[in-house]
């Protein structure tokens, strides 16, 4: 997937699991103080990607370490080119 | 003791999404029995029909309180919220722990129930779980949805207890005011239809299975041709309340709370049983210091089963003889399960207050077995303002409530 289609698909994921609207999706968002997910949302964020992507992140450290919209495209591009999806 | 005012009512059933609407209806004679469309895949099914309530509005929940609701829990939230609409609730008096919420079900969200069970077998994976689903599936998921809806921080208690979790909840929450330990109490049921719900009372022989091409005449309570119960879902929410304190307020008052008896059975573990049927009426007569003759109408159970209605018509017979009318609104609403006494409650006082008597839907030929009764076949005017409401469960849990206008 190009970085646009990721962009895109992970927007989407916000906009449908979260109803979050779309013109607060902004790269620079953190996930949890602009877009107010909280402990309970992250959980359901990776089964939600996971699901969308058809890749594998429950037990990837990396997720602690994501605060913006941003980290999450980057980690999935990341994630992509790892487990080839 | 204190005493004990009904202030507000909501619903949301197969027949309305609020309690006029669904006055109306039965007032119409309307039913909300419907063909199941995608319930012939399921095989071994053979109950195809059911009463469904209209799901709309929801995202007025906000997302943070929706998310840890099923469908029942909507419904129940909904209800919640016609109810304290209703009974003119002032912001800000919901906390402090003084009120409280009892609340139940037959099980927990049975659609998210079963799609978990499919997301997870047959491989046993976790992975694909979300939170927000454990929280649905959860069997107090009505009862914590509603309080943390409404920012409830008084007595908490989760009445699932099958059919009779609905008046269940509602005897809980007059012991508690009336007891003085809450000064008010939201109270009441909820379900939601599944093909598992059916095919657990199709398992038993207890659904309806000989009306699928005809649904309209498919719940029949006390007839002749009756052949089983139609599942329904909704949910009926109701706030108690301490008399004085509603009065103060200027709250409306749509009843008295005067008596409730629960108690088991003893006997079989599906079986309604005269015996076991009658205690409890008497024991909520007793509760309620009226004698039998005190009753004006009684909202029967009777779910169109062969069994249990006989049952009840002769417990109504021996304690209440044939002068008492008495109906089941479950030809219209089909049986809601855990929110049937809470809707059916709510309907049969709508009715009084409008001066009617709702009557059994499908009462062509009434059963030998039903006979000796007063039925009420048809819309009738009354002046009737002491209620008897029924619910009766499997493992035998009897549930009653007497109410005055």
């Amino acid at each position: 997937m190009t970085r646009e289609e990721i962009v895109a698909s992970i927007n989407r994921v916000f906009e449908e699991s979260f109803e979050i609207e779309p013109e607060r999706l902004v790269p620079e968002a953190n996930i949890f103080l602009d877009l107010e997910l909280d402990s309970l949302d992250t959980v359901d964020l990776v089964v939600a990607i996971q699901k969308r992507f058809g890749v594998s992140i429950r037990d990837d450290e990396r997720v602690r370490a994501i605060r913006t919209l941003n980290d999450v495209y980057a980690f999935i591009e990341n994630i992509q080119k790892e487990q080839g999806a | 003791m204190k005493r004990v005012v009904i202030t507000g009512m909501g619903v949301v059933s197969p027949l309305g999404g609020n309690v006029a609407e669904q006055a109306a209806a039965l007032e119409a004679g309307r039913h909300g029995i419907r063909r199941m469309p995608d319930w012939a895949t399921y095989k071994g099914l053979r109950s195809l029909i059911a009463a469904p309530a209209e799901l709309k509005n929801e995202k007025a929940i906000p997302r943070q309180n929706r998310r840890s609701m099923g469908r029942m829990s909507i419904f129940a939230a909904q209800a919640a919220m016609e109810a304290l609409l209703d009974a003119r609730c002032e912001a800000g008096t919901l906390g402090g722990g003084r009120v409280g919420c009892v609340a139940g079900s037959t099980t927990a969200s049975a659609i998210t129930l079963s799609n978990v069970y499919e997301t997870m077998l047959p491989e046993r994976d976790f992975s694909q779980l979300q939170t927000m689903q454990f929280f649905q599936c959860l069997s107090h998921t009505v009862a914590m949805n509603l309080a943390q809806y409404l920012g409830l921080q008084g007595v908490l208690l989760s009445t699932n207890a099958a059919c009779a979790s609905g008046l269940q909840a509602i005897g809980t929450a007059f012991d508690l005011i009336r007891s003085g330990r809450q000064d008010a109490v939201f109270c009441g049921g909820a379900e939601e239809l599944h093909p598992t719900v059916t095919g657990s009372f199709d398992m038993l022989m207890a659904a309806s299975t000989e009306y699928n091409d005809r649904p309209d005449e498919a719940s029949r309570p006390f007839d002749a041709a009756r052949d089983g119960l139609v599942c329904g879902e909704g949910a009926g929410i109701l706030l108690l309340e301490e008399r004085d304190r509603a009065l103060r307020r200027g709250a409306p008052v749509y009843a008295e709370v005067v008596g409730f008896h629960t108690c088991s059975g003893g006997s079989h573990i599906s079986e309604s049983h005269r015996e076991g049927i009658a205690r409890c009426m008497a024991g909520a007569l007793e509760d309620a210091g009226c004698a039998p003759s005190d009753v004006d109408y009684v909202s029967a159970h009777a779910t169109a089963t062969r069994q249990g209605d006989g049952e009840e018509a002769a417990a109504i017979g021996a304690l209440l003889g044939g002068r008492v009318p008495v109906s089941s609104l479950k030809g219209h609403l089909g049986h809601t399960l855990g929110a049937s006494g809470a809707i059916e409650l709510i309907a049969a006082l709508a009715g009084l207050r409008k001066g009617v008597l709702f009557p059994t839907r499908n009462l062509t030929r009434v059963a030998e077995e039903c006979s000796g009764l007063r039925h009420v076949t048809a819309l009738e005017p009354t002046a009737a303002r002491c209620l008897m409401k029924n619910s009766f469960a499997f493992g035998g849990i009897n549930a009653s409530l007497v109410c005055r206008l």
